[in-house]
């Protein structure tokens, strides 16, 4: 406890109470130093001195003193500044009232450091801090005297005027008096806001309001794009210059409102505007146009409109030209190359931005589905490059144009319809051998496998197997042959069979036909051969896709033709009769009269003629059951090998109307199991929920029409998988 | 750092540019060589005596008399280098002077040391 009186010094008693005459005294030294101080007579003051008075009349309690009369001297000071100020005259006036400022700012500083006891340990809130004291009396005195605050903005404003229009001020100036209004605020700067700030983006709307009016109408949109841009660019660098950081938003934003949002229509419907812009190319104009859009609210919505619009129309256009609708070709070549030339417009000026393409590929499947040839125009345009049509190309390019096709492909929303057309040409390219590559066909069908999975391509990689099966099973029947005893006794002919799985291929229409007694033989022996070492199997000979090459002697000259089975049979029948009727061919062969009308129609209208129309007729003439056809031995041809069509190169209309029909039939099994699939997760359901999800699961294949949901739920209901509630017809539960 | 700045402080020839002088009652003279650099940036006080270029600051010096050779020296040593001794004796001088010059630091390292002792 001794080491407390230890601490009592008696030196450092409690200072007495200050008499009033010396708290007086000490004041009035500091009164004199402030007023020295504000007439940049500082130099000789004893700082220490001041400290310490007005340290000993704070701790001696005696503040108040000092803190209303600092607040008398400061008032007094700036009432005496401010008639100074305002008698300057025009241009005075603006530096006068700086150097002022900047003197009365100084002032300030030094009075705040030699009052920084009473500061720190007399002012309380609400009072002001010393400086902001000082502040407060240059504003209420000076800035925001009616003498001074109007003529002062509106000068201000005058100088941005000036400098908008290309004029030099003084930077400096202007920094130093805007920042005047932010240092005399006490919090939020609420008087540069209030006085300068809202005047001054009020005067930019307005400036920029009629320029932009007047530029506009004036100009094409590409200039007024660039100007806009240079303007923007003028402000950032004006509010690094001589602007508060604060007003930086808010003054862009109102460029950004006049100069872009409210002209945003104008620009885009406007000549010269984003149309043309588009139509033309112009990436950079659009580039530069979709930077300034994306600066304002929905800018870009409005651009993408724009865009993915005219994308709509021109693909709607390009589905729907006659000449495409005729040339699957050229339909699919122009869709390529508007899809390159739009990814080139979405790269180059849009940044690829997801939105917009996103709007251009909806805008795609839109035009894609328009009609519904296209899934076939598709099927056929890769059957022509795979048919021989990338024999120029590398690998490269190759690939590049079935990346495209795989885009397109993307977009169609009827996925099975276009698989059965290419499984459709698939097969035909493999069974007549015409396929360029099975590389490539391989490539391709994988491709469409990382698109749509396994279940896509199973049945065309079902193809290439049969393909390599048949080989291998032809080769044994070769063998077979040889060692067979029946050999001997039959004449020797070139057979090639393959042997389809039943699924795989695309069902052809079932036909029938009479073989020669010679080829009759052959196919009895090669279905011994087969079903002996494949016990189990059923074979169904396929007559109508086969080809033969047939011997053609003419009295000089022999010639091979290269046919088709039932043109082989045809021509076989001439080996017994000089003239034929078209009812006589039906009859001998067994053909139906379709395709006798359309094995001959290759045989005496194409280049060369083997047969001759007799009585010789116009050649449009629809052919007749009784027609007479006879060898045409004049045949001119220096060719030792001739190949006929078998019938037209594209599908007639029944085989493209079996297709379709195929498709239905599919799809009323796809329909069936996923209704059954999901009734059976669900076990009972409301009619729509069902219709809803059931679009959904099949939306990957193709978009099912509720009329079809339905009548397959009808059908379902018929075979007892579903049964309607008793109570409520609209719900349906599934029978286990 | 803070040896070499304590040497820095007590030695002679030191690039100083600034005196403290302290007077005592009996006429006799403490002269510190200071830095203003370093001053000024540990004390608001003598950054505001810095900063308002008067007599102190054309002179090149500042007289004390209210605080013993002592006092100023330890204040001076936690000015360079961080570090203060506050004793029983010395603790209620360094507390006054020290919230004087502002050095908060001390002000508040010193009324714990007394509020500990009493």
């Amino acid at each position: 406890m001794s080491r407390k009186m230890i601490l009592r010094v008696p030196k450092f008693q409690e200072p007495k109470r200050m008499e009033k005459s010396e708290a007086q005294r000490l004041w009035l030294l500091l009164k004199d130093a402030i007023v020295e101080v504000q007439h940049m007579n500082a130099s000789t003051l004893s700082f220490e001195e001041l400290y310490r008075s007005s340290y000993s009349l704070v701790i001696a309690k005696r503040g108040d003193i000092l803190y209303t009369g600092l607040e008398e001297v400061n008032n007094h000071h700036t009432k005496n500044l401010l008639d100074k100020i305002a008698q300057a005259v025009d241009e005075r006036f603006l530096i006068e009232l700086n150097s002022q400022w900047q003197q009365y700012k100084l002032q300030q500083i030094m009075i705040h450091d030699i009052l920084m006891y009473l500061d720190r340990m007399y002012v309380k809130e609400p009072q002001l801090k010393v400086f902001d004291l000082g502040m407060f009396k240059w504003k209420q005195n000076v800035l925001i005297h009616s003498q001074i605050n109007d003529r002062l903005v509106r000068m201000l404003l005058g100088l941005i005027h000036m400098e908008r229009n290309g004029e030099v001020i003084d930077g400096a100036l202007m920094k130093s008096l805007i920042q005047m209004y932010v240092d005399v605020s006490l919090k939020e700067k609420e008087t540069y806001k209030q006085e300068f700030e809202e005047r001054f983006l009020l005067a930019t709307s307005h400036f920029y309001k009629s320029e932009s009016n007047l530029f506009i109408t004036n100009n094409s949109c590409g200039a007024y794009l660039k100007k806009v841009e240079i303007r923007l660019i003028e402000e950032e660098a004006r509010i690094k210059q001589y602007l508060d950081e604060s007003t930086g938003p808010k003054l862009i934003k109102a460029c950004e409102d006049e100069l872009i949002a409210n002209h945003m229509q104008t620009m885009i419907e406007m000549e010269t505007g984003c149309r043309t812009m588009i139509q033309n190319d112009r990436f950079n104009e659009l580039k530069l146009m979709y930077r300034l859009f994306q600066r304002v609210e929905n800018g870009l919505v409005h651009l993408k409109n724009e865009f993915a619009g005219y994308v709509r129309n021109e693909g709607h256009k390009i589905v729907n030209q006659p000449e495409n609708l005729k040339d699957p070709n050229a339909l699919i070549t122009s869709l390529i190359e508007i899809r390159n030339r739009f990814e080139k417009t979405l790269s180059q000026s849009f940044a690829n931005n997801r939105d917009f393409i996103n709007s251009v590929n909806t805008a795609f499947e839109s035009f894609l589905n328009e009609n519904d040839k296209l899934s076939e125009s598709l099927a056929l345009f890769i059957d022509k490059k795979l048919r021989g049509g990338f024999k120029d190309s590398n690998d490269q390019e190759i690939d590049v144009i079935m990346n495209k096709v795989i885009l397109l492909f993307r977009f169609l929303s009827d996925k099975d319809v276009f698989k059965k057309f290419y499984e459709h040409y698939l097969a035909k390219r493999l069974l007549s051998g015409r396929s360029f590559s099975e590389d490539l066909e391989r490539t391709m069908i994988s491709k469409f496998k990382q698109e749509c999975g396994n279940q896509f391509t199973s049945k065309m990689e079902g193809m290439f197997t049969d393909m390599r099966l048949s080989k291998d099973a032809l080769d044994g029947f070769k063998n077979y042959l040889q060692t067979s005893v029946e050999m001997g006794k039959l004449p020797k002919i070139d057979m090639s069979v393959r042997v389809l799985t039943q699924g795989f291929w695309p069902t052809f229409p079932p036909h029938s036909c009479t073989l020669p007694p010679l080829l009759s033989q052959y196919c009895d022996l090669f279905t011994k051969y087969y079903c002996h070492a494949h016990t189990g199997r059923r074979i169904i000979w396929q007559t109508n896709i086969g080809t033969a090459e047939v011997t053609f002697r003419l009295p000089k000259k022999t010639h091979v033709l290269a046919l088709s089975t039932y043109q082989m049979l045809i021509m076989l029948l001439f080996n017994d009769a000089e003239k034929l009727s078209l009812k006589q061919m039906a009859a001998g062969t067994s053909i139906s009269f379709m395709d006798i009308q359309r094995s001959v129609k290759p045989l005496y209208s194409g280049k060369y003629k083997v047969l001759k129309r007799t009585p010789a007729v116009e050649k449009s003439k629809e052919l007749s059951e009784n027609d007479i056809f006879e060898l045409n031995l004049n045949l001119k041809c220096k060719l030792h090998r001739i190949k006929f069509a078998a019938t037209s190169q594209t599908d007639s209309e029944p085989e493209r109307q079996h297709t379709r029909q195929r498709v239905d039939e599919d799809r009323k099994i796809e329909i069936d199991a996923a209704i059954v699939r999901i009734m059976k997760s669900r076990k009972a359901l409301i009619h729509n929920d069902l219709i809803v999800e059931c679009t959904k699961q099949l939306s990957s294949r193709f978009v099912p029409q509720t009329s079809m949901i339905k009548k397959r739920i009808e059908n379902l209901i018929e075979r007892e998988y579903l049964e309607r509630f008793p109570d409520d017809r609209r719900r349906y539960r599934y029978l286990a | 750092l803070t040896q070499d700045l304590r040497k820095l402080l007590f030695s002679t020839n030191n690039l100083s540019d600034f005196e403290i002088i302290v007077t005592q009652a009996n006429q006799t003279e403490t002269i510190f060589n200071c830095h203003r650099a370093i001053l000024s940036f540990r004390s608001n006080y003598f950054d505001g005596l810095f900063r308002s270029k008067m007599k102190e600051y054309q002179e090149g010096r500042v007289f004390f008399s209210d605080v013993s050779p002592e006092v100023m020296k330890n204040i001076l040593d936690y000015i360079y280098t961080g570090s203060i001794e506050i004793t029983e004796e010395n603790a209620v001088e360094i507390l006054i002077k020290s919230k004087q010059l502002c050095i908060d630091e001390i002000v508040f390292f010193t009324s714990n040391f007394i509020q500990r002792n009493i």
